[in-house]
Parts: structure tokens; sequence; C-alpha cells
């Protein structure tokens, strides 16, 4: 078959999520009440059906299918499963959490058949609100299938786009709209950056797709204008992790949508943009021809991320221990958590052969993040969706300390979730946060030991990443001591929400098995992820390629060339 | 005019490509108006398009103007998306300039 049959073929689960939201547009336009009220629980079937198919698909990690050909694997390697796995089952969680936030909506609630009046479906857009989920998911689904800027970009948008709408009609509040038109008008320009970033690769290379792009990067070296693309498109990647020169936005964003769609926020766009940088990235470093040590990225991009990633955690702890209500200290620790996760791409995969020649968590930069990706998203989400299940008395939405204070006496099943994720968040064993962190430290301290020219870089990052671990315990457990420690106000009262409230549980018994568990499935599945693809599991490469087959061939974890068997 | 102004070459697209891009950059950061600030990202985007034609006349394959086909189409979905929220935005308050949203802040 030829690639374009083959590529859709493996396709199937972004598919069956498109196929989902349709679904999902229709039910929740549907005559029938129980068929409306019944749609997101259509949304979690698609993301289900979706991940059933993920398991069937071939894919780089084995399960081959003889008809598809192995070169016409998706993007990223052995990553591609692991990252569409990762955010179908947050994406399950997210839509538990999201449960009942357009039923809440005047709109909506007037839409309804009720007292003779018949059901409005022109007022009604519940079915909206849970296919633009669906399709923002789809997109980061996609982003990990990337194999060419062409496609990353539109998997970007798709990403992006709907959560736009989703911030803007979250809420009745024109703090949701304020937040909305802050958050587009910024993801727009931070589009054109990135963007442009990738027309200057183009112009650089006149190629698009990853494989060739890399094989002519071994041979020529990297131009500066191939650098400058590269840069800029890192730059406005930053805008979908919230790191630090577009991380603006983000306390204001998160604060004004409503807490389900804050949630979505802090996990999906940035899962994308960790994804798209490792690819983008990966185009340049992670090579086999670049300086003494192999796995190296340019100097002055490994200078450039240290930097980004020093700023993003330091302005986000120092800014969210000053803040005092929970919705911002939460949106700026999630940039915080950005700035751990570009040490691990600083790192990148093959940080430690130098050292002990391993391949595990602690050494390869890669599997790091791809674990700490979880691990964040499983703690953050649980713990703005416990801040979504309460309300005050009068219905709007808890937001300061105060509103906490003493919630152990009255809603012990919520504080303990509560607690749960704010110590996983700061990283205290035996969380899932503790382990995120301590391999990207690891890798990040096999880097150091690799003795390359920037390997001075790494020390400072770890220096850097432990007093802002220690600086971000002061506001993670001022959250866990308010809500133990505090004085009960009596203002609060947890919704009738059950979903939401199971959401928020499972995300946090996720965060303390995977912890707490040695070996289990979310450190092998992560370390087998990053590992180098299966021979001939990457888009072959088309250009000539006799200078690199001198060379013992060393795989990217990502796109790389295709070589010969090992 | 002198012979070197008549012969264009990459580097000319390129570069106004790069001021299209930048001037879009400034107006976006300086002007206060919503619509005028989607014209300017609507700019670098086109900034980029033009990036993308010349890369592809100088490498002499169509992937570069594939590209811009897919630029365009995002743009007009952004376009669409940026009026919804305009319009939204000039119904609640009454105005479309950005200093008047500054509700939420610290």
């Amino acid at each position: 078959m030829n690639v374009f049959m083959d590529k859709l073929a493996l396709l199937w689960p972004e598919v069956a999520m498109m196929l989902g939201a349709v679904a999902c547009l229709l039910a929740g336009l549907s005559s029938r009440q129980s068929l409306r009220k019944a749609t997101p629980a259509v949304a979690m079937l698609a993301l289900v059906v979706a991940a059933v198919l993920v398991r069937l698909v071939p894919n780089a990690q084995g399960a081959y299918d003889p008809g598809v050909d192995p070169s016409h694997f998706l993007g990223l390697g052995g990553m591609v499963p692991f990252v569409k796995m990762s955010v179908l089952a947050l994406g399950l969680i997210l839509v538990m959490v999201a449960s009942g936030t357009p039923e809440a909506l005047r709109q909506v609630i007037a839409a309804e058949a009720k007292e003779g009046k018949a059901f409005e479906p022109g007022d009604c857009f519940r079915g909206e609100f849970y296919a633009f989920m669906l399709f923002s998911l789809t997109g980061v689904m996609l982003c990990a299938g990337a194999s060419d800027l062409v496609w990353l970009f539109l998997a970007l948008e798709l990403t992006s786009l709907p959560t736009y709408v989703m911030a803007a009609t979250s809420r009745d509040k024109p703090a949701a709209q304020e937040s909305a038109v802050k958050y587009f008008f910024l993801g727009a320009m931070s589009a054109a950056v990135f963007l442009y970033g990738f027309a200057l690769i183009y112009t650089a290379t006149g190629l698009t797709e990853f494989g060739p792009i890399v094989a002519y990067v071994e041979q020529n070296g990297v131009s500066p204008m191939m650098l400058t693309g590269v840069v800029l498109a890192v730059v406005g990647i930053c805008f979908k992790i919230a790191a630090v020169p577009m991380h603006f936005y983000t306390a204001d964003v998160y604060e004004g949508a409503a807490t389900p769609v804050t949630a979505f926020l802090a996990f999906v766009p940035k899962t994308a943009g960790f994804v798209s940088l490792i690819g983008i990235l990966g185009l340049v470093g992670w090579g086999e021809s670049h300086g003494g040590t192999a796995s190296e990225l340019p100097e002055p991009l490994v200078y450039l991320l240290a930097l980004i990633a020093v700023l993003t955690m330091t302005v986000g702890n120092v800014l969210g221990l000053m803040q005092q209500r929970i919705k911002r200290v939460l949106a700026y620790s999630s940039i915080a958590h950005s700035g751990y996760m570009l040490v691990g791409l600083l790192v990148g995969p093959e940080a430690v052969h130098a050292a002990t020649g391993s391949n595990t968590l602690l050494s390869n930069g890669l599997a790091a993040v791809l674990f700490y990706l979880v691990a964040y998203g499983l703690s953050t989400v649980s713990s703005f969706a416990v801040v979504a299940c309460m309300s005050r008395a009068d219905g709007s939405e808890v937001e300061t300390y105060d509103d906490l204070a003493g919630m152990r006496q009255r809603h012990p099943f919520l504080s303990g979730v509560l607690l749960v994720s704010v110590i996983s968040l700061v990283g205290l064993p035996p969380l899932v946060g503790f382990l995120g962190k301590l391999y990207l430290i690891g890798s990040a301290y096999a880097a150091a030991s690799a003795g390359s020219a920037t390997a001075w870089v790494y020390p400072a990052v770890v220096v850097a990443m432990v007093l802002n671990s220690a600086i971000s315990a002061g506001y993670y457990l001022r959250i866990a001591a308010v809500a133990f420690f505090g004085t009960d106000s009596g203002q609060t009262v947890e919704l009738d929400l059950p979903t939401r409230r199971w959401g928020a549980a499972i995300a946090a018994g996720a965060a303390l098995l995977l912890g707490g568990l040695p070996g289990n499935l979310l450190v092998e599945s992560s370390r087998k992820a990053a590992e180098p693809p299966l021979p001939n599991a990457v888009p072959g490469a088309t250009l000539d390629r006799q200078n690199a087959d001198d060379t013992p061939p060393r795989e990217t974890a990502e796109a790389g060339p295709a070589s010969a068997p090992h | 005019m002198p012979e070197t102004l008549t012969a264009l070459g990459l580097s000319h697209y390129l570069m106004t490509g790069a001021v299209l891009f930048v001037l879009g950059l400034i107006g976006f950061v300086t002007r206060r108006n919503l619509i005028i600030m989607f014209l300017c990202t609507e700019m670098m985007f086109q900034g980029v398009a033009l990036s993308l034609v010349a890369g592809a006349k100088f490498h002499a394959n169509v992937t570069g103007q594939t590209f811009v086909i897919f630029v365009l189409t995002i743009a007009a979905a952004e376009a669409a998306l940026a009026l919804g929220l305009v319009v939204m935005m000039f119904r609640r308050r009454g105005t479309l300039d950005v200093d008047a949203w500054q509700a939420m802040s610290g």
C-alpha cells in the first residue's frame, strides 16, 4: 500500500474520536432529554473506543501488521502509543470532571424543555462543549503522530482552537469571556510565531518531513536560518506549555475559565506543546553528528532552553507564592511545572551513554518528561477538580484560601483528595510527583557527567530545580494546612456532581498508586516509549545518506532517519 | 534603476516576509483595539505565507505552497473565531478597547 493509505490505517483512534465528537454534537441536540443528558457518556464512550483502537493499530513498539510498511509509522516512534494512551486516560478523567459544566449555564438551562415549553436547540450548546473537548484531545494525539511540519501545525491548531471556545462558553461570568479573548489573541500571535519558525525551517532545507530534515541536517549541519527557525518554533510553542516568554496569559485565563475547563487547559495544550517540542528539537539535536557528544542539542539551543527552564520555574513559584486565590496559585504552579519538564527536554534521550551505558528513566530525559507529563496531569487535574467540586453558598466559585479553610470537617473525602494531589505536586514520596522529579533530576545529573562543552549547565539547572521545589512547598503545603487546620467558615457547599467527585478521586488514586508501586505500568511504559524506535520504524530518509552510514547508527527517539537493523 | 535592485533573490522575499511579520508583531503589542490587533496577527501570517512561497520557489518544489494553503485555512478559522469573540465582547461592554477589560489582575 502507499504511504497515504498506510498512515490512514494508523489513524483509526483519531477517526474514532472525530466520529465521537460528531455523535456528541448530535446527542446534545437530540429531541429526547435522556439522550441530551447522556452527552458526556457519549464522549467517554468515544474515548474508550479510541483507547482500544490505539492498542489494536500497529505501532513502532511491536504489534506489527504485515500489511503496513514499517517505514510509514507515525511520527515519534514509541512515544505515539504512550502519548495517545495517556491523553485518552486523562481525557476520560477530564470529561468526568467537566460533566455538569455546560449544564450549569443559564442559556443551556433556559433551552431545556420545561413547563410546556419545547426544547430550543438553537440555544443549547451542550453537545458543542463535549465535542470541543474531543476535538482538542484528538489534536494532541495527532501532535504525537506528526511526522511533518504541516501536520504538526494543523495538529497544534486543532488542539488550541477548541480550547478558546471552551474557555469563552464555560461560565456566565464576564471574566470567562475576558479570559477567552486574552487566550485567543495571544494564542493567535504565538501561532504566527511558531509558524514563522516552521517556515524558516522549510526555507532552510526545502523539506517539511521530519525524517528527511534530520538527514539533511546531519549532512549539512545546522544553518543559521535553520537555528533561527527552531528557536522561533520553540518560543511560539512556549505559549502552549505556558513557559516564560509566553506565560502572561496563564493566571488570568485559568482564573477566568470555569474550573473544569481550567483543568483541561492545564494538561491538554501543555501535553501538545511538549510533544511538539520533542519533535522540533529532534530535528537539530539528539541525532548522530553534532560535535563530540552525539546526543547534544546545538549549543545556543541548550543555553536558550536552560534559560527558559530556570526562568519559568522561578517565575511560576515566586509569583505563585504571592497569590491569594487558589486558581491563580495553581496556574502559577502549572507554569513552574513546565519549567521542570523543560529540564528533561534539555537533557534529551541519551544523556547517559557516557556514564553508565544504560537506558533507564534516571538517564533518559525524554522518558522523564513523558513520565512527568502524566504525573503532573494527574496531580493538577485532581487538585483543580477538588476546587471545582465545591462552591460557595451563593453559588459562586471557590476562590481564596479562606474558602478552603477547615474543609476537612465538612468535606473529609475531598480534602483527602486535595491533600494527595498537592503533596504529589510538591514532589514528596510516595506519590507520583516525587518519582517524576527524581527522574528529571536524575537525567540532568547523568547529562552533567557526560562531559560535553555545555555540561556545566546541568548542575545549575538541577540546583534551580531543587530550590524551586522548596519554594513551591510554601504554597502547596499552605493549601493543605488551610484545608486541614483552618477554621471552617461554613460558607462552602459540595456540588451534587458524583462524576466530578469520582474524577478527582480516580486521578488522586492513580497518583498514589503509580507513585507507590515500584516498577509499575507508567514507569515501564514511559521508559519503553522513549527508547530508540525499532529499526526502520520511522519515516524513511530520502536523501543521500552515505556519510552517515559510516558510523554505527543510533536512532533518535523521534522521527529519526531509518537505518540498518542493529 | 541600478542593476542590483532589479535582480530579486530569495533574500529580498524573505526580508519582505520578515518585515511584514515584525510590523504585525509591533502592531499587536502597541495597538489597543481588538480588531486592529487581530489584523496585526493576520499580517504576521501573511509574512509567514510570503516566506513559504519564496522558499517553495527557491527550492523548486510545491511543498511550501501547499503549506500556505493550509495556513490560509487555519487563518480563516481563526478569523471566524475572532469575529465571534469580538461581537460577544462588544455586546457586553460596548467597546473594543482591550484596556477596558482588566477585571482580573495580580
